[in-house]
């Protein structure tokens, strides 16, 4: 295991140390990245080092929670979905190893700006304002909408979402802290607006009965629905046009610049749009 | 508009009557000319109709398009829980509406409350289109604020009929609460200016906490608290101020909760205990496998089967009654092997003595050994309290609004570990104590009297013997 991460850290190295001969247009973040990823792997004869401070050095520790398909899951044990491939692909851009920690997803914005605990939040982050004052936010890599999702035997259908929804009574499960959560409150405020601590648990508890209907993220609602719960359906798709984006604490302005730059490498080579094409 | 669409009606109405009236063939050499008739008719009587309609349609334009109509006004909520709008606190406005079909709109205003503030940054104008108002075109609009009018000039007219939306940041409406009517105006490519009405939002005063939480920030001393990252994380006193509240609703629910649990799992523990001790092998195993089983999992896991699992077997039961019989069905198995303890830990001779007194078994445990264990197993049974209450918080991740769950949210909002310090403090309220009580009765029990009543008896003694 450690053999073959040394090795993918020294692939990583080299392509990083190739696409920065290649020329490509931020030689100054890539050629340091590049440096870190050399003295970790301890193929590179400069031990320069980094300008950016890492929790462990040569290490990108990426925090993510894995409930929310397709953004991030588990699968047969294994971390997957289009932001753990982002997060590796942001890593190897930057020369330097991938290192997921998993986290509850209300949890990984307090723990960034402690520090401690990961370099990166990476698990659909949507840019808002409110954040922005705790957090500083990458640019942004993807843009989805919010849904409603219910039982398909619950009576509320496409034609009535907006008014059924917005009953006294009417228990609406949300993940604690998202943009669902507060856009559920602000425009469903007759409705009991229920916390959970991530999205799977949301769609059992509607399943279960305990709630009438989950408010989330589009891309999420619909993934669960075709996986998991056939038996639920979208009665409501609100563009509210959020962009997802990593969160890093504003005591690191270095990195949130060096990510944003491994970003505009991989939306300028199509590694972004590539991994669009394959997770939605 | 609103002319044309009776005409509309009226129209298919006649059709369809007619169709109705003349659809069945009469019979006979009548029918064709009866159909010919039928369709003259019917196509004279439709192009009148139409003729009409568009000519009123056409007169009633000028007057009567539909104006750009409100579909949506709301705020965030900026309470640390729930759906409320306070006053005199940060929160954001969406407003959403729809521009007339002939109207393409250049600028859109809004006008907020006296009294109202809000910045353009961040202020965002979006044109919605497309089935289910799914595609969102950014428009890159000219905002500026003047008083309490917020305008937002596109830089070049919007096609007619389009949707909108406005969202302002860092509004700030007054501190009073109350209903905030919102007006507004827009500005047609023609420079023709019209009002509108962009509904309203309901607020609510400031609480008296929220409102200490502010002064608190503008102070200087609080300022340079902050400023110690450590200091801001774990004890930021305006969000101490506002977690108080928030919290304690969720402490007296947690104590409401142990509070029935608790009583209820004494005797379902004892019962336990009886029948893990009694002579019928079927009793005994029942327990035994009960015991086993509760002990041998997390409470965690026993939360999350009740929850999400019990529903699905077409049990349905709200979560708080949920909560409170799941904690004491998982507090009555340790419950059983505390009173099992106690009930062996009585001597067997009092037992003997008990029958040959002539009691019976019921009489003999209900009457010598039940009471005496009972003296024995208050501070296990009080350690047993401490840790249901502190076993309340699992119930935070199914949805129970207790002490954990409240201190979640404002976490989650404020980005700030606060308020778990002050839900810890809000449990060491009643653990402290208690585990003091415990002390005390474990050490009477072990037959040390507290001190001032040992040297009373000690002076009792030296009395006596002098």
């Amino acid at each position: 295991m450690k053999t073959k991460k040394l090795g993918a850290v020294l692939a990583c190295g080299v392509l990083a140390a190739s696409l920065g001969l290649v020329g490509c247009s931020s030689p100054a973040g890539s050629s340091s990245a590049s440096s870190a990823a050399g003295s970790s792997a301890g193929s590179s004869a400069d031990a320069e080092t980094t300008e950016v401070a890492l929790l462990n050095d040569g290490q990108l520790t990426v925090i993510t929670s894995p409930d929310y398909p397709p953004f991030e899951n588990i699968e047969n044990g294994e971390l997957v979905g289009f932001e753990v491939d982002l997060a590796k692909a942001i890593a190897e851009e930057m020369g330097l190893e991938y290192n997921p920690v998993q986290m509850q997803f209300d949890t990984i914005i307090p723990a960034i700006t402690a520090g401690g605990q990961g370099d990166v939040g990476l698990s659909g982050f949507s840019v808002d304002p409110d954040r922005a004052k705790e957090i500083d936010f990458t640019t942004s890599y993807y843009i989805d909408d919010q849904a409603v999702a219910v039982m398909k035997d619950s009576g509320i259908t496409k034609d009535n979402a907006a008014e059924s929804l917005n009953a006294a009574g009417v228990i609406i499960a949300v993940q604690t802290g998202t943009t669902g959560e507060t856009y559920a409150q602000e425009n469903f405020p007759n409705a009991t607006i229920q916390g959970y601590g991530n999205s799977t648990d949301c769609f059992a508890a509607m399943q279960s009965g305990q709630a009438t209907a989950v408010c989330t993220n589009l891309a999420v609602v619909k993934r669960m629905i075709d996986t998991a719960y056939n038996d639920a359906e979208v009665v409501l798709e609100v563009a509210t046009g959020e962009e997802y984006a990593a969160v890093v604490s504003k005591d690191n302005p270095e990195l949130t610049k060096a990510v944003n730059q491994a970003l505009q490498q991989l939306e300028a080579d199509g590694t972004i749009q590539e991994l669009q094409d394959k997770w939605f | 508009m609103a002319v044309w669409l009776p005409n509309c009606l009226t129209a298919d109405a006649i059709h369809a009557r007619a169709g109705h009236q003349f659809a069945p063939p009469s019979p006979g050499k009548d029918v064709t000319v009866t159909r010919l008739a039928d369709i003259f008719l019917k196509a004279a009587l439709a192009a009148m109709l139409m003729m009409g309609s568009c000519a009123l349609l056409v007169l009633a334009l000028p007057m009567d398009a539909r104006a750009l109509e409100t579909a949506k006004c709301t705020a965030r909520p900026n309470g640390e829980s729930g759906s409320d709008v306070y006053g005199g606190k940060e929160t954001r406005i969406t407003w959403e509406g729809l521009a007339g079909t002939e109207e393409p709109v250049a600028a859109l205003s809004l006008t907020l409350p006296p009294g109202t503030t809000f910045s353009t940054d961040d202020a965002r104008v979006t044109m919605l289109s497309g089935e289910n108002n799914m595609d969102r075109t950014v428009i890159d609009a000219e905002v500026s604020a003047e008083g309490e009018t917020f305008t937002a000039k596109f830089p070049e007219p919007a096609p007619a009929g389009g949707y909108f939306r406005i969202e302002l940041y860092q509004v700030f409406f007054p501190a009073d609460g109350g209903p905030m009517p919102i007006t507004g105006s827009y500005v047609l490519d023609n420079g023709t200016e019209l009002p509108f009405d962009a509904g309203a939002v309901q607020t609510i005063g400031i609480s008296a906490t929220a409102q200490l939480a502010e002064s608190l920030e503008a102070q200087e001393w609080v300022q340079a608290w902050n400023s110690n990252k450590f200091l801001r994380l774990f004890f930021n006193p305006p969000i101490i101020v506002e977690s108080i509240p928030i919290v304690f609703q969720g402490f007296l629910l947690a104590i409401a909760i142990v509070a029935v649990s608790f009583p209820c799992a004494i005797p379902l523990g004892l019962l336990l205990a009886l029948m893990r001790m009694s002579k019928i092998a079927i009793l005994r195993g029942i327990a035994s496998v009960y015991v086993n089983i509760v002990r041998g999992t997390p409470l965690f896991l026993q939360i999350y089967i009740a929850f999400f699992g019990l529903p699905l077997a077409g049990i349905s039961i709200p979560p708080f009654v949920l909560g409170f019989v799941v904690l004491s069905m998982n507090s009555a198995a340790y419950m059983c092997e505390i009173m099992r303890a106690g009930i062996q830990s009585i001597p067997g001779g009092q037992t003997e003595a008990a029958r040959s007194l002539g009691m019976n078994g019921a009489q003999t445990m209900i009457f010598v050994i039940i009471p005496q264990t009972i003296r024995r197993v208050i501070p296990t049974l009080t350690s047993e309290f401490i840790l249901l209450y502190k076993d309340t918080s699992m119930l935070a991740a199914v949805g129970v609004m207790e002490m954990v769950y409240n201190a979640k949210m404002i976490v989650a909002n404020t980005g700030s570990i606060t308020p778990y310090i002050v839900a810890a403090l809000f449990y060491l309220v009643i653990t402290l104590p208690l585990a003091k009580v415990v002390g005390n009765l474990e050490r009477r029990l072990d037959g040390v009297m507290p001190k001032k009543k040992r040297k009373q008896v000690a002076e009792q003694t030296i009395e006596d013997a002098s």
